[in-house]
């Protein structure tokens, strides 16, 4: 199984997320959002066009409650994001400490970045977005605003 | 409401550059959509999404005439990217951030120099370096002014003025932007604190992506008379800065967004995609959107105008004291506006929004400097890297035709991948430089992304903007330096 896939999209990004658990499918988005813009860190090194870091040194309590699981994972991205862009930084990875469809609280890990290899993410939609489990796989397609 | 399928077959010619899907489409229209393309454009534009989603904002509650999409059309979030929905405000319209964008106020700001292209040429290259260090990107390091949250509010509020009392540009700066840099009903108290974190070091930053800093040549005149009132001539130097409100108004749009997804169903509001949400004009939560979005996009005003200040550094430093800048005009294509248009013989107020569309007043309109009043408001229409940027004047025909609404750039025609797959961009900074064009970008597959391949031709976008009467050709500017973010 992928952990996530770009699909065609004309002028953003559309990124279509795999997870064996809903927990993995937050993961996944998480770094598919990250990786997918190329964060530049003196901390990481690209590897088959995925940035491996060292060592995640830099961690946040990321707690968000939404009107159901879509609005949920949109909302948990947009917070990684927001926490991103105030200091400088990207996340790869994540504790959860709660997941239900409603509601998550977890710890973002990520290292500091100097700025993103192509693009930054200006936001996270909710347009075209869907979270399916079907056949025993998670599934989520998210367009992220460049 | 299944979607089904858009084909060749839906579309009705209304006229010359001008097509129709009308209501009998999909059950769920208000109206029926229009879009402003020529017959040649007609296959690319069925390729993507975007005339699914121009059907989709046809749904809008009180949206007027018809929801419209320039020739630049693509697919986009919610609207399509050069989509334009008016709604009647005092008949249950609706205000969509989504319909407005993320990047509140993204616009463009054209400066004309004192300078003419045989007198750059020996400091072009040295220019370059000068401008990619005194205006950054911004991009996961911030800028290099600190705002305090005093200070910030004050840029929230009173916009490129409050620049101005700062110590950056000047009072005829300000004459000739939109709105003169502000929107007068701003509430900063309105703008989260997070989205006020995300802005404090962002004032005079580019952003990335399709956001540039060109130098550029006017290469062709097309109206002599317009061209003289804009201060335009062949050879003359011009400036052009395009980018928006950064951080602060990505959050702003996101932090709305969220709210009136969660009130829409209280309003009985349903809608085909979930970032088309929105609430009535007149409601609490329409208003407080509405005054938040002000002062985002004071802050994008402040923002050009702060980067203005540091094109005019550069070039002192670089050339000398003797160069004279001044601001031709700032346009808005990321927003909502309070507007009177004629509907049917009688004046209404609505509320335009325009995503990827910029306002292109004919002349007359009390909105417009007084200057430019006689002739119609300056509307500027950026190119992609190594192709040409367009100067066009708004016309009395759009006015009546499309609320007075012009197209935003070229758009995109091939998603950033597929560009990547076609173009390197070390090739693709050969070939630019092999032009004469100079590329500050310290990413390659940034300048892949953003390769003209991956754009519809300007051109043809221009002339279905003329042809239709929207807005008419002034003069045509071609790039000689670059500085690109990202």
């Amino acid at each position: 199984m992928k952990d996530f896939e770009l699909l065609p999209h004309t002028a953003d990004i559309k990124l279509r997320v795999y997870g064996a658990s809903l927990e993995e499918l937050f993961r996944h988005a998480l770094q598919g959002m990250f990786q997918s813009i190329s964060p530049q860190s003196e901390y990481c090194v690209e590897k088959q066009d995925r940035l491996v870091c060292q060592k995640l040194t830099r961690q946040h309590e990321v707690e968000v409650r939404s009107a159901d699981q879509e609005l949920l994972l949109v909302d948990f991205l947009s917070e990684a994001l927001y926490l991103s862009d105030i200091h400088n930084e990207a996340y790869f990875d994540l504790d959860i400490h709660t997941l239900t469809h409603e509601h998550v609280k977890a710890t973002v890990k990520g290292v500091p970045i100097t700025g993103f290899e192509v693009v930054e993410i200006k936001a996270v939609t909710y347009n075209d977005l869907k979270v399916e489990y079907k056949d025993g796989i998670w599934q989520a397609d998210v367009v992220f605003d460049i | 409401m299944e979607k089904k399928p858009i084909t060749r077959n839906d579309l009705i010619k209304v006229e010359d550059f001008l097509y129709e899907i009308p209501t009998s489409f999909r059950g769920d229209m208000r109206v029926s959509a229009r879009v402003f393309l020529s017959e040649e454009m007609l296959d690319a534009v069925l390729d993507d999404k975007s005339l699914e989603q121009l059907v989709n904002v046809t749904t809008l509650p009180g949206i007027k005439k018809h929801a419209f999409a320039m020739p630049d059309i693509h697919q986009g979030y919610g609207f399509p990217i050069g989509g334009l929905a008016a709604t009647a405000i005092h008949e249950g319209g609706v205000i969509s951030p989504g319909g407005i964008g993320y990047d509140i106020n993204c616009g463009v700001r054209l400066l004309v120099t004192s300078l003419y292209a045989s007198e750059i040429t020996p400091y072009l290259e040295n220019l370059a370096t000068a401008l990619y260090h005194q205006v950054p990107s911004g991009v996961g390091q911030g800028g290099k002014i600190d705002l305090s949250m005093g200070e910030l509010d004050k840029i929230l509020k009173h916009g490129a003025a409050h620049a101005v009392a700062m110590g950056y540009g000047n009072e005829s700066d300000l004459e000739y932007c939109e709105e003169r840099g502000c929107l007068r009903n701003a509430d900063p108290s309105l703008i989260s604190d997070r989205a006020k974190k995300r802005g404090l070091d962002q004032l005079g930053t580019l952003g990335s992506g399709n956001h540039f800093l060109e130098v550029q040549r006017v290469s062709e005149i097309f109206d002599e008379k317009v061209a003289q009132t804009f201060g335009l001539e062949l050879d003359r130097i011009v400036v052009m800065i395009h980018c928006g409100s950064r951080g602060l108004g990505h959050q702003t749009c996101t932090d709305y967004v969220r709210l009136m997804m969660n009130k829409m169903s209280g309003w009985g509001i349903q809608l085909p995609d979930r970032e088309l949400a929105c609430a009535p004009f007149t409601s609490p939560e329409g208003q407080e959107y509405f005054m938040a979005m002000a002062a985002a996009a004071n802050f994008a005003w402040a923002n050009r105008h702060v980067i203005a200040h540091h094109v005019r550094e550069a070039f002192k430093t670089v050339i000398g004291d003797s160069v004279v800048i001044n601001t031709l005009y700032d346009v808005s294509h990321n927003i909502g506006k309070l507007e009177r248009h004629t509907i049917d013989g009688a004046p209404m107020e609505l509320l335009v929004h325009r995503k990827g569309a910029t306002r292109a007043f004919g002349p007359g309109r009390k909105e417009l400097p007084a200057k430019y009043h006689a002739v119609g408001q300056p509307v500027l229409i950026p190119g992609t890297m190594g192709t040409s940027s367009y100067v066009m004047v708004g016309a009395s025909e759009g006015m009546e035709k499309a609320f007075g609404t012009s197209c935003h750039g070229a758009g995109r025609k091939l998603s950033r991948t597929k560009a990547k797959e076609m173009v390197r961009g070390s090739e693709l900074r050969d070939l630019l430089e092999s032009k004469g064009i100079i590329i500050r970008c310290d990413s390659n597959a940034g300048l892949a992304e953003e390769a003209p391949l991956a754009y519809k031709d300007v051109d043809n976008v221009v002339n279905v903007v003329h042809g239709a009467a929207l807005a008419y050709k002034v003069a045509c500017c071609k790039p000689l330096a670059v500085v690109k973010g990202g």
